[in-house]
């Protein structure tokens, strides 16, 4: 069984100091068994600038159990699947403590996109550039933070805004822009189909 | 004096008076069958009473013999009534009457009643009963329970000095030893008071929530980890350690370490207060163990099971008849086999002598343990547990064992 009454704080917690981290974890569902975690790109990295979205899903044994952490953002990385988001972090695994909370587990993946590890690697081909040819990496690493966690210099009020002055309803627009983790292009796609 | 009847209070483990009760503190005497009100000398049941009235010879009382004896002893007379004479002059008869009949001089005066002073109690044929000394006055309950003595200038009893800890007037100025007993008592008590306070702040870095705030009673106590000083709640941190480890957490380095330093702790401790100092701490974890120690093993049952734990276990073993488990000590498993040896030890009083077997042992280990001033026969030792411990370690260190306990099978 999930202890909410600590998921309960622990979000309290986050909120608290969101100015100081960074770091934003907000429910995705009613249940709080469901999260989406928010970090910023680390300053002086090919990250910089950018945005990061992770999917949190709670086990039923937490805080005894690792969080499942995934990003949803996708980010070229060694330690970070360029495909399924996946984490590859000791933290997340079998070096979890109950004595750490989404916040700090969050922290923990920030620091891994500063410090990558690619002798331990998710990726193998993210991997093998970053060893063999570190500037090819930094530049497809800084190329993916523009394309993808740089939603884009709009604000979410201004693409809802953007939307609904193309003659859509504010609500399917804001709908259909949470469905696609608030891509005007996608979303754009979405409501000519729907 | 007197102690027939089993002090009621010191049934319950309450009584204040410690040595100076009037009443018997031996749970081994026999219970009495004989009426009190009859040795008052009144008893509304009259010949109905279940109680034996029998008036009770003091000298024979006094010897602490057999019911039966008392029976057979104890002449039967008329009781009478009489009015109570009090020891202490200035005390009102009514409230000496009231009293319940705790003063041997008042209830024998109750008996003697012809007599309308206090010689008259020559017929006890024993005189030290009439001399009442400071110290066999006993200490007013009303002052020592902190509240105002409805008797006042008048009481019979003692009032007692102040208590500097606990500010009541509890400390009987004639009994010392007594006195000194209150006090440590109520530092004691006074200092878990204290540290229960400056627990109540402390919260689980599992739950985040204040240990002694949570919602279920039974969750309310830290568990104290050996190693560290990482305050968690009993529930939290023994969930952790039972966790199944499901995402590939080992259990000797993960489940078992702190989950903020990650030290490896062997075992848990349950406490209700957190401790300040690393002898409070020590002293909460003596207690642990002294307790566990008193409690018979499931594992072991009396010697029909096995313990997993074996000789480290926290838990007692003995056998039904009170004998301790025979620490046998076996050392098997080294590859090239001749490393072999096997205690069995006699258990008894400490220290216990024990015959070792050794098969193949090399020279230079021998003449160590001759060092430690073992006795080495032909092909055995005469050694206590203690030093079969250093055997051991010597053995495993050679081995590279780990847990030598482990071979305290």
């Amino acid at each position: 069984m999930i202890d909410f009454a600590r998921v309960q704080k622990e979000l309290q917690e986050c909120t608290k100091d969101i100015e100081a981290s960074g770091i934003r974890v907000t429910p995705k569902s009613d249940s709080l068994s469901h999260l989406v975690g928010i970090i910023p790109g680390p300053i002086a990295t090919p990250y910089e600038g950018g945005t990061f979205q992770i999917d949190i899903t709670l086990p039923d044994g937490y805080p005894f159990e690792p969080p499942k952490m995934q990003f949803a953002t996708k980010v070229w990385h060694p330690n970070i699947s360029s495909q399924s988001g996946a984490i590859c972090l000791d933290i997340l695994k079998d070096q979890w403590s109950p004595a750490l909370t989404l916040k700090t587990a969050l922290l923990s993946v920030q620091a891994l996109l500063s410090a990558p590890q690619p002798d331990d690697p998710q990726d193998a081909v993210v991997a093998q550039q970053y060893l063999r040819d570190y500037q090819t990496f930094a530049g497809t690493a800084r190329y993916w933070t523009e394309t993808f966690a740089k939603t884009s210099s709009l604000g979410v009020e201004e693409k809802v805004q953007k939307l609904v002055e193309m003659g859509f309803p504010e609500a399917q627009v804001r709908s259909s822009l949470e469905a696609v983790g608030w891509d005007e292009n996608l979303a754009l796609e979405k409501l000519c189909s729907g | 004096m007197s102690k027939r009847v089993l002090c009621k209070y010191f049934a319950h483990g309450a009584c204040l008076k410690g040595e100076y009760c009037e009443f018997s503190h031996d749970w081994t005497a026999p219970p009495s069958n004989v009426c009190t009100y009859y040795q008052k000398g009144r008893c509304a049941f009259g010949s109905r009473c279940r109680y034996d009235h029998v008036k009770v010879s003091h000298a024979e009382s006094s010897s602490n013999s057999q019911q039966s004896h008392v029976s057979e002893s104890v002449s039967i007379t008329h009781p009478q009534l009489s009015r109570p004479l009090s020891p202490f002059p200035g005390s009102t008869s009514e409230l000496a009457g009231s009293e319940i009949p705790s003063i041997p001089l008042r209830i024998e005066s109750a008996w003697g009643g012809e007599s309308e002073h206090p010689d008259g109690l020559d017929d006890w044929g024993n005189g030290e009963a009439r001399v009442v000394g400071p110290a066999d006055i006993p200490i007013c309950s009303f002052a020592a329970a902190g509240s105002e003595c409805p008797r006042g200038e008048n009481c019979p009893h003692i009032h007692g000095d102040l208590c500097p800890t606990c500010g009541k007037q509890c400390l009987h100025p004639f009994r010392t030893d007594e006195r000194e007993e209150h006090m440590k008592a109520c530092e004691k008590k006074q200092k878990h008071l204290e540290s229960l306070k400056n627990s109540q702040d402390i919260e689980c870095s599992v739950c985040l929530e204040r240990v002694l705030s949570k919602t279920e009673i039974a969750e309310r106590k830290f568990g104290l980890l050996s190693e560290c000083d990482h305050p968690f709640c009993i529930s939290c941190i023994r969930n952790w350690r039972n966790s199944s480890s499901t995402s590939g957490m080992d259990v000797n380095s993960a489940l078992r370490a702190c989950p903020i330093c990650r030290k490896l702790s062997y075992f848990v401790i349950p406490s209700v207060i957190w401790y300040s100092s690393k002898e409070e701490k020590q002293e909460i974890v003596d207690s642990y163990k002294s307790r566990l120690r008193s409690i018979d093993c499931k594992h072991f049952n009396f010697g029909n099971g096995n313990c997993p734990f074996g000789s480290s276990c926290f838990y007692k073993h003995a056998h039904r008849d009170g004998r301790l488990e025979e620490i046998a000590l076996r050392h098997i498993g080294n590859e090239d086999g001749c490393r072999i040896f096997s205690v069995t030890c006699i258990s008894g009083e400490e220290p216990i002598h024990s015959d070792v077997e050794l098969l193949g042992v090399e020279s230079d280990i021998i003449e160590k343990w001759k060092g430690w001033g073992i006795e080495h026969g032909a092909s055995n030792f005469s050694c206590s547990t203690n030093q079969i411990k250093l055997m051991t370690l010597c053995h495993n260190e050679k081995m590279n064992v780990a847990n030598p306990s482990l071979f305290f099978r």
